[in-house]
């Protein structure tokens, strides 16, 4: 496994280069890192600028400058904060992270007790109550439904019961002083994590549905049906392990992708993460953190599409890597 | 002056939206207008000053739009607004502060001077002479001296990373006979002498910086003082922290703690505002921004200021067609309602005039009225235009040599009210023989690359004035016309080049008689008007919003901001 795990790392290297060039000469060719002096008053200021940024280089030149430096472990400055990118890039994971452990662990817990209780009871009133609710859940854009999740579940509430404070808030991850995890910061956590993991069980609960589907009607449960095997054992036993091959590499397929791709909802939350930090970046044309933040990403994608492989062939003892 | 607001101080542009931001927005008010009703206490338009008496105590949470990207405020990477207004006003001394003075913001010595700073202008070099207050002290106890001024104008001068230059370029020397006395001279005299250690930069403490890597010390915030404030935290995505300066000589403000909570997105924003986990917010004053002030009931009170320093404005291209022509600029002028433009966009805020100036109503002291001769008149524009020769074609739009006056105008996409204008001009321009078409794009394309290449015929932007001191030379004097002589790095855009012009506007720059100063720029003012190289629209108001529990006198500077006197704000009695 360990050699597998070493040769898909090194069939991504060139991907990561090639990607990160594309992604440097993107961000130079569209946004401007010194948009914010080209209205200035005093007539030097764009040139001294583009001097001590190297701007006047040219692309591929500017980029195997900062490669040649990032290799060494020398992330960068940003050109928007001028500060170490490391550490910018650090904070915004570790904040994306909390939301992303929360949102998955709850939506992948519901989404499969949903797809279990609907490929059990297929055509029931109930799967088509949870079928159309998912397609609506679908449906809700994060934009929308944080917005409205704000407004029923903390603004309406203390309006409506003159409270002293919201019973959720909605701004970042503690109130002011507060730190650390203790009922503020879940106060806090609340909002988000719903609206990520609404978002989540609508998709994976159709998912969930159709693997156990496929795995109910299945030969060996057909089988397992004839000899007498109690149903829920079945279930459980049989069907479920087997539908849950695919729907762990759907999990963390789409968990990959949430590591940068939380814009919205961390927008909206005031949530100080990698979303956020890519928003902020992209505005101000910092490509000195745009390659770095592309790079962790692009490694999280890799590192979930690994972990899925091993979660399958633990989960399929038919599966090897090789 | 500088054009438009979208984040940053000297182009002041305040903040740049999203589309995902305007989305919100307008959901926003779906929801929360569903839920309350009524409007926020105070009139609109009325720029009165609320002021509730206040206990001694506790602390205030207070929404911003943007967060600092760094604390180092003479550096590149400063230069945003939110920080002036969050840090950089309450915790950094500034020789000049501005008041308003009847209709007019004037500045006046801040309390760090002893008295007014003298000037003197002998063999073409000009002199300034700061005298500091004694009681003037940093928040370790070391006085405020001539030192810091010293340290704090070669740092701009020689310094590399130099968000702006202007006027520090121009010391020669800088004095320091005794702790309480710097004397500055200028190479060539500098008319807006009051900005230098003013606006912009205002004065860094020499005993703790000398020697030292600046911007390392100051870019996440720093422990020094010479404010009513100091900063606490500063948690980088989240908030800032103030707490009392103990040291201030001043009077020592009334909160224990004042947190500015960074809420990027609007309707958020608007929402943590009426669930009480803001208690003031300073928004930008769009169109949904309007709906959402009303959808908070009586639980805020507005203050609204309409003499800021931003004024929106068209700019016309004065090298493209058909804007070369004189005569199609003035007729173009006659062609718009710009007071039902204005009315439409900011009138339920008490802004019902257009501007008659390119000078905002910050520097409304230097500025006159000529633009007032441009009322909508469609007979006046058929006199312009049939005596410069054009003749409506079979479509109703005026034509010359085969070309048609049509044109395309520019402006920042997703910004609402700046579409709803657009559309406006569209359909007057339209009714008068003119066909405008409209493409936006972002403000970095727009200041970036558009504007400097002279790429557009017409504009849609905000200037910014951050000082009540004229600088119309920057947007209409030849020499900043972007060329490869200035590095294409001037901002007269619009490549105006009217004669007699550069003369009375280097006259407004650089003559610091103020009598004669002010004859020029009314001189300079006249010569625009008539030569109409493009069009003042309006002023843009500013608003601030504050919750029942807030006290205090109220009210927003246009050059510090709304926090301006953030000292005198309280709990409410």
């Amino acid at each position: 496994m360990l050699r597998y795990t070493l040769r898909r790392l090194a069939y991504s290297l060139p991907v990561l280069v090639i990607a990160s060039y594309i992604l440097f000469w993107a961000v130079r060719a569209t946004f401007d890192p010194l948009a914010k002096l080209r209205q200035s008053t005093d007539p030097g200021a764009v040139r001294r600028q583009t001097e001590l940024l190297g701007l006047d280089r040219s692309v591929p030149e500017q980029y195997l400058l900062w490669m040649k430096a990032f290799v060494t472990g020398d992330w960068g400055t940003s050109t928007r904060t001028s500060g170490s990118v490391m550490p910018m890039i650090g904070s915004a994971l570790e904040v994306t992270l909390q939301l992303m452990f929360w949102g998955v662990l709850f939506a992948a817990v519901i989404a499969l007790a949903i797809g279990i209780y609907s490929a059990a009871r297929q055509y029931s009133a109930g799967d088509y109550v949870l079928t159309g609710l998912s397609y609506v859940g679908i449906a809700m854009p994060a934009f929308w439904l944080g917005l409205v999740l704000i407004q029923v579940l903390a603004v309406w509430p203390r309006q409506q019961f003159g409270l002293s404070e919201p019973p959720l808030y909605f701004v970042g991850l503690h109130s002011v002083g507060e730190s650390g995890i203790n009922l503020d910061y879940f106060r806090h956590l609340a909002l988000p994590v719903v609206t990520l993991t609404i978002g989540l069980v609508a998709s994976w609960s159709r998912f969930s549905r159709a693997s156990m589907l496929e795995a109910l009607g299945s030969d060996y449960v057909r089988t397992a049906r004839a000899k007498g095997v109690p149903r829920r054992r079945i279930l459980f036993r049989h069907a479920l392990r087997n539908a849950l091959a695919p729907f762990v590499t759907v999990v963390a397929l789409d968990a990959a992708v949430l590591v940068g791709g939380l814009v919205v909802t961390e927008q909206i939350y005031a949530i100080p993460g990698m979303g956020r930090l890519f928003l902020s970046s992209i505005l101000a044309g910092d490509v000195f953190v745009l390659i770095p933040w592309m790079l962790v990403v692009a490694v999280a994608v890799i590192a979930f599409n690994l972990l899925a492989d091993v979660a399958y062939a633990l989960l399929d003892p038919r599966v090897a890597l090789r | 002056m500088i054009p438009e607001r979208t984040g940053h101080r000297p182009p002041r542009a305040r903040r740049l939206r999203n589309p995902v931001a305007g989305a919100l927005a307008a959901l926003t008010v779906l929801v929360a207008t569903a839920c309350t009703s009524g409007a926020p206490a105070l009139a609109p338009g009325t720029n009165s000053i609320r002021n509730v008496p206040v206990k001694e105590g506790g602390s205030l949470v207070i929404g911003a739009e943007q967060e600092p990207d760094c604390a180092d405020w003479i550096s590149t990477c400063a230069g945003s607004i939110w920080g002036s207004y969050l840090m950089q006003a309450q915790t950094i001394p500034q020789v000049f502060t501005v008041v308003q003075r009847g209709k007019d913001w004037v500045p006046v010595p801040s309390s760090l001077m002893a008295g007014t700073p003298t000037t003197e202008v002998a063999d073409g070099r000009q002199t300034i002479t700061y005298t500091l207050n004694p009681a003037a002290v940093w928040s370790d106890g070391q006085p405020i001296t001539s030192a810091d001024l010293k340290y704090t104008a070669l740092q701009i001068r020689d310094g590399k990373d130099i968000f702006t230059q202007t006027g520090y370029d121009l010391i020669d020397t800088i004095a320091t006979p005794d702790a309480r006395t710097a004397i500055l001279t200028l190479k060539s005299p500098y008319a807006n002498w009051r900005q230098l250690f003013g606006a912009e930069y205002g004065v860094l403490p020499a005993h703790l910086l000398e020697g030292k890597d600046r911007n390392e010390v100051m870019k996440n915030g720093y422990g020094f003082s010479g404010g009513p404030w100091k900063i606490a935290s500063w948690i980088r995505g989240t908030s800032v922290t103030l707490v009392p300066n103990e040291r201030y000589w001043g009077p020592k403000p009334h909160l224990n703690k004042v947190t500015f909570q960074f809420t990027t997105d609007t309707a958020a924003e608007f929402q943590a505002f009426a669930s009480g986990q803001l208690d003031a917010l300073y928004p930008t004053p769009q169109l949904d921004v309007l709906s959402q002030i009303n959808s908070l009931g009586g639980s805020a009170d507005m203050q609204v200021e309409t003499r800021t320093g931003n004024l929106q404005a068209l700019w016309m291209n004065n090298a493209a067609f058909p804007f070369d022509s004189k005569a199609v600029r003035e007729a173009f002028a006659y062609s718009i309602d710009r007071a039902a433009i204005v009315r439409k966009l900011f009138g339920s805020l008490g802004v019902t005039a257009p501007a008659q100036s390119f000078l905002s109503p910050l520097v409304s002291a230097f500025a006159a009225e000529d633009f007032a001769v441009y009322q909508r008149d469609l007979t006046r524009v058929g006199q312009i235009m049939t005596a410069a020769g054009w003749a409506k074609n079979g479509d109703g739009i005026w034509a010359k040599d085969g070309r048609a006056a049509q044109f395309t105008i520019v402006s920042l996409a997703g910004n609402q009210s700046r579409e709803l204008t657009e559309q406006i001009l569209q359909s007057q321009l339209r009714q008068a023989g003119f066909k405008m078409t409209i493409k936006n794009t972002s403000a970095a394309n727009l200041f970036g690359k558009v504007a400097p290449a002279g790429d557009f015929q017409l504009g849609l932007w905000n200037l910014t004035d951050t000082f009540p001191e004229p600088t119309l030379d920057a947007s209409f004097g030849s020499g900043s016309i972007p060329s490869d002589a200035n590095g294409n790095s001037g901002i007269n855009f619009v490549r105006a080049n009217v004669p007699g012009l550069d003369a009375l506007l280097g006259r407004v720059g650089s003559d610091v008689d103020e009598a004669s100063r002010l004859e020029a720029s009314r001189r300079s003012e006249k010569l625009l008007a008539e030569s109409v190289p493009s069009l003042p629209l309006g002023a843009v108001p500013n608003i601030l919003l504050t919750g029942k529990k807030v006290g205090g006198p109220i009210s927003i500077n246009p050059v510090q901001g709304p926090f301006w006197n953030l000292a005198e704000w309280g709990l409410a009695k």
